[in-house]
């Protein structure tokens, strides 16, 4: 609880969940940043013991990305009705004046490389066409290409008007650096690392070769960096996502098809430790519960409760903060600070101590030097939810939606209503060879608190928020929708099982 | 026994009454009969006619088990209306029971064979408690283990009863059940069960077969002899019933109706739809007796005392036998509430048509182009065809009367015209050019579907245009381009995710028909008993990825291989599709890694990278262009 945090007024959150969890790093885009700490670490991947400073130096790949994303004469002069050698001249001198302040104005290299312009377009084409987010209007700095292997890999930046790049926190904001720490703690933290270097950084892939083609030389950041800190040494949570990756690595399915799985999974898991570690903050030991619904065409009692589910887990995390700036009251520390013969100055000082609050040098807003322990307690708390609201406490919302496990359709208000892709993801993940359904069901609730059916949902029919039946009906539509997903066999009347594709060898 | 005298005008009642009525149980009606054999058996002897026969060869089977003498127990498992009581009767019978101790209420019955073993009976694993049944499981295991060999077990469940006991047993005894894996991988298909259980699913034995036995049983059954003598059809007079039933059993139309039946239960078949022996009764039943106005006929069956009714209000045309085939006599919830309409519902019958067909009923009685087919298709039919009633009701949606005009107005036409498009598909000849029967439904390959079947099954070649069409169609969705292309198969990725609906990467090309050990096969695959699309990328075991082919799938490559895009039609064909794209990519991808290890010495990197772009001429006609990249060392 002491270990200091650089840059940040107090230090409330990062105690709770890290530093930092943030809600504009999309599940993708924490991956995207794990895999660039990965990079630095494929001697010993994921053997970081709590203790051990891990360090890495990202990639930047300027070349690469200007070619991909800040270019966008390509298709226009493809089209003209010039010779080829007229197509290289005009391109080249339309994109070095917006490469030449980041000093890329040579690239008489492509030339070399690609028979005709018309290669090199296919080429650009093929590259944009797989990666992320690409016709968004996010700047151009901030869009990834697909991770084909090491030498696709770079951290996101801030391009500013001189040509300056710096990696402003935006969308790379440590997320994916927590998703290492998590991992490196989880029991099988090393097997799983030594399976993704093997599949995710074999630099002879084809479409890794490409890229390095694109980008020449790689470019490095300027030096190497710390991760940021992760307070837990271990967790339930983190052994689960590194048996869900593991699991999804085992598939038989080109890896490429596994991230796309792996990065749902691990949306998935790192919103449940954070509801989690709210929730433990609290004081409240319920596992967390998602009670989803399975989107029917009727407005069902499920939709309403569903909602409520989505409402009270959004409402967990600005708990917590409270809880965790309050509860230094029920020390003795607090009870002695309290007692002593400066109260004031004392308890100021023990708050500073956990909570690098109130600042030393006394100036702060108000007169802090005369405000009682409780007083700035309350001050601090106020603080800590105003600033949670800012970034963690949008974390619930973004994430869930990201992952589609969250949605807004036919409702008027957000609610729990997993999408066909996210259940895909369940099932690849969670069903070894086949599963009978109610088992799904029931595994669903054990490792993700989801609670879909009659079974699980016991609690809810006898507290009478919700009839058996309307459950029950949740429960077939959801058996509905997996069938049509071509991943149930109904054997007979309410005998059906899950079954994997990527599993079975042979027929489908 | 009395039967109501319902018409003034009867003064006998109808010679077939008794066996009407009897069949008439088996029909759609609401009651939900769990204990439909026990019914069964009891209406028999009050009806005092004879029963309907049906073989039974696994019953033969399951005699023959235990007469052997093998040790070990025997389950009989299916759904609901399997038979699964009936065989266990037929068992018990057989080996010496008597009918009275079968009917009483005990849930474990025991009977001592002449072998001296004790067969203990338990017909339906879900009436025992807790404790009644971990006592006869754990006989079961005994049994099966070869430990006990006194006494066995012969007990009848549905496949998730069993597999749900054999789980919460092993629970109290916290362990894994030994017999719960081989039963459930039995069931699944993947396995066989070990050597002392013998397990008979029943839910398995339904063939192609199945129908036509049930419809003959049914419509050819010796009762129907008394109605050559019954006042109702004296005089020229047409009984509904024994109208459909005579079309049921196929002597004036030389069996089309029961062929043409026969096809479409077929298919629903190789969907996977599972149609137990019970559902075909009701089916059979309702085929003969239904009828669409339930105040003129009880419940949508209609029994002998309802003809006279029907007759004097001139309604025989609501009992069409081409209606009831879909039970559109029955009121929508009872009718879905069997797996046997439900199936028989997805092939649109009556919703789907052409614009030839409806040109034909609507315009046709009045368009010299086309009065020629009229007559020979609607008019020639004066029961179930272009009737008074239809051609009146015709003349009044064409007129555009006022009652046409308001809501609804027309639709009493149109379910007319409905009820025509039933009867076109059971009606119009193979060789009907214009008018081809299976464009009438949703599954409008699926004549070339059950014509490849066959083929297949006979070791003949199947037909080109068939073996093209399901190439052009597979290319379309592997690639997301429309592509001409039926002479080889593009393994296509984007680089990226292979789920992605635009690939333009060719990964591998193989030929369309399989040489040298490369390329597509179709054959039947034995276990699944369907079609399979076997695509090799490379000679040898283990290089090759197999695709099922069920009607639904089939219709979906036709389709797109026509034009429709792949979303449209079905989310879940697509879906297998890409999983099936997926295992392939991931076949390629593995074969790459495995050769290039195998190399004796690794040869010099030249330096190139070769990425094969999927391009496309003029004409759709697709091929594969290679673009070099010079990586440099």
């Amino acid at each position: 609880m002491t270990q200091k945090i650089e840059g940040v007024d107090f230090a409330v959150d990062e105690h709770i969940w890290g530093h930092r969890l943030y809600d504009e790093q999309l599940p993708h885009l924490a991956v995207l940043e794990f895999l660039g700490v990965l990079g630095s670490n494929v001697e010993h991947p994921l053997r970081a013991g709590p203790n051990d400073r891990v360090r890495y130096r990202p990639q930047r790949q300027i070349r690469l990305r200007g070619l991909l994303f800040n270019n966008p004469y390509v298709e226009s002069i493809r089209e003209k009705a010039i010779s080829d050698e007229d197509k290289w001249q005009q391109w080249s001198e339309r994109f070095a004046m917006d490469a030449a302040q980041l000093g890329d104005g040579d690239i008489a290299y492509l030339r070399k490389i690609f028979n005709n312009f018309e290669d090199f377009a296919k080429a650009i084409e093929l590259l944009r066409s797989s990666s992320f987010e690409a016709k968004s209007n996010k700047r151009w700095s901030s869009k990834f290409v697909f991770p084909f292997g090491p030498d696709a890999l770079y951290e996101d930046l801030r391009i500013d008007a001189d040509g300056v790049a710096s990696n402003d926190r935006r969308f790379f904001a440590r997320t994916g650096e927590l998703l290492y720490l998590m991992l490196s703690r989880a029991k099988r933290g090393p097997e799983l690392g030594d399976q993704l270097v093997r599949r995710l950084f074999d630099s002879t892939s084809s479409m890794n070769r490409l890229v390095k083609a694109l980008q020449g030389s790689t470019q490095h950041a300027g030096d190497y960096r710390d991760v940021g800190y992760l307070p837990h040494v271990t967790h339930p949570r983190f052994d689960r996502l590194c048996d869900d990756w593991l699991a999804i690595l085992s598939r038989n399915m080109p890896v490429y098809d596994a991230l796309e799985h792996m990065i749902a999974s691990a949306g998935l898991n790192l919103l449940l430790y954070f509801l989690e570690c709210g929730k433990k903050q609290s004081g409240d030991a319920e596992p967390v519960e998602i009670i989803c619904e399975i989107v029917s065409r009727e407005r069902t009692k499920v939709r309403a409760l569903s909602g409520e589910s989505y409402q009270s887990n959004q409402a967990l995390s600005v708990r917590a903060v409270r809880a965790k700036v309050e509860s230094i009251k029920m020390t003795n520390e607090w009870l002695l600070a309290a007692q002593s013969q400066d109260p004031n100055g004392n308890c100021a000082e023990l708050l500073r101590s956990w909570f690098q609050w109130p600042p030393a040098d006394g100036v702060d807003d108000g007169d802090s030097a005369n405000s009682t322990g409780d007083q700035l307690t309350k001050t601090l708390a106020d603080k800590a939810e105003s600033r949670h609201e800012q970034h963690f406490g949008k974390i619930h919302a973004a994430w869930s939606r990201a992952i589609g496990l969250s949605s807004r359709r036919l409702s008027r208000r957000t609610r729990y209503a997993p999408n066909d892709r996210l259940l895909k993801t369940l099932v690849v993940t969670m069903v070894d060879d086949r599963m009978q359904f109610d088992e799904f069901l029931s595994e669903m609730r054990l490792r993700y608190g989801f609670v879909i059916g009659d079974t699980e949902g016991i609690r809810l029919v006898n507290e009478k928020l919700v009839d058996q039946e309307a459950l029950s009906e949740n429960r077939g539509n959801l058996e509905t929708r997996l069938v049509g997903l071509g991943l149930v066999r109904r054997l007979s009347d309410s005998c059906s099982f899950v079954e994997n594709p990527f599993i079975t060898e042979g027929d489908f | 026994m009395s039967s109501p005298v319902v018409s003034s005008r009867e003064s006998t009642t109808p010679p077939s009454s008794a066996w009407v009525r009897f069949l008439r149980s088996y029909g759609p009606t609401p009651n939900n009969l769990t204990l439909f054999d026990e019914f069964v058996t009891d209406a028999l002897s009050k009806a005092k006619v004879q029963p309907i026969v049906l073989g039974s060869p696994m019953l033969d089977e399951i005699k023959k088990r235990v007469d052997s003498g093998i040790p070990g127990s025997i389950l009989i498992a299916g759904t609901a209306g399997d038979g699964k009581t009936y065989h266990c009767r037929g068992l018990w019978m057989h080996l010496g029971g008597v009918d009275k101790d079968w009917t009483s209420k005990t849930p474990i019955k025991e009977l001592k064979l002449s072998d001296g073993r004790v067969a203990v009976f338990v017909k339906d694993l879900s009436e025992l408690n807790d404790e009644q049944s971990d006592k006869a499981l754990t006989l079961l295991e005994r049994s099966v283990g070869g430990e006990e060999t006194e006494e066995f077990l012969v007990v009848a469940a549905n496949h998730g009863q069993i597999l749900e006991r054999l789980r919460d047993i092993g629970k109290r005894q916290n362990r894994i059940h030994p017999l719960r894996k081989p039963i459930q991988d039995t069931f699944l298909q993947h396995g066989v069960a070990p050597e002392g259980l013998a397990i008979f699913d029943l839910s398995r034995t339904t063939r192609r077969e199945s129908l036509s036995e049930v419809l003959h049983a049914v419509a050819g059954h010796p009762e129907w002899e008394n109605c050559t003598r019954c006042e109702l059809q004296a005089g020229g007079r047409v009984c509904p019933i024994y109208e459909n039933r005579t079309r049921a059993l196929g002597e004036r139309d030389g069996g089309l109706f029961a062929r043409r039946l026969g096809e479409i239960v077929e298919v629903s078949r190789l969907n996977g739809w599972h149609l137990p022996v019970r559902d075909l009764l009701a089916l059979a039943s309702n085929i003969i007796l239904g009828h669409s106005n339930p105040k003129e006929a009880k419940e949508g069956l209609m029994a002998c005392s309802d003809v006279a009714k029907i007759q004097e209000k001139g309604s025989i045309e609501n009992a069409s036998i081409y209606g009831n085939v879909f039970g559109s006599n029955l009121p929508t919830r009872r009718a879905m509430s069997r797996p046997v309409f439900r199936a028989l519902a997805s092939f649109g019958i009556g919703t789907e048509t052409t614009n030839a067909s409806d040109g034909l009923m609507v315009y046709g009685n009045d368009d010299p182009k086309l009065v020629q087919a009229f007559n020979r298709l609607l008019l020639s039919d004066p029961i179930y065809g272009a009737t008074p009633g239809y051609l009146a009701s015709l003349q009044r949606y064409l007129e555009g009367e006022e009652t046409a005009r308001v809501d609804n107005g027309a639709h009493e036409f149109l379910t007319r015209l409905i009820a025509q498009r039933y009867r076109f598909f059971f009606t119009t000849q193979d060789d009907e050019r214009d008018y081809p029967y299976w464009m009438m439904t949703a599954f409008q390959f699926a004549g070339d579907y059950l014509e490849m079947v066959s083929a297949l099954s006979e070791n003949k070649p199947i037909s080109e245009a068939i073996r093209a069409r399901l190439v052009r169609g597979l290319n379309r969705v592997m690639t997301g381009l429309l592509i001409e292309n039926n002479d080889k198969l593009f393994v296509a990725s984007s680089g990226g995710f292979t789920q992605s609906r635009i690939s333009v990467l060719c990964d591998t090309e193989v030929p369309a028909r399989r040489t040298g050990g490369v390329g597509m096969r179709i054959k039947l695959d034995p276990i699944a008993e369907r079609p399979a699309l076997d695509v090799s990328l490379a000679a040898g075991e283990g290089n090759s990825a197999s695709f099922l082919l069920s009607p639904v799938r089939f219709e979906f490559l036709c389709r797109v291989a026509d034009g429709t895009l792949p979303g449209s039609f079905s989310n879940e064909c697509l879906e297998d599709m890409l999983a099936f794209k997926a295992k392939l990519l991931r076949k390629a991808e593995v074969m790459r890694a495995n050769r290039t290890s195998e190399d004796d010495e690794p040869s010099p990197d030249d330096g190139t990278l070769t990425l094969n772009f999927i391009e496309i001429e003029t004409n759709g006609h697709g091929f594969s262009r290679p673009v070099t990249v010079r990586i440099g060392a």
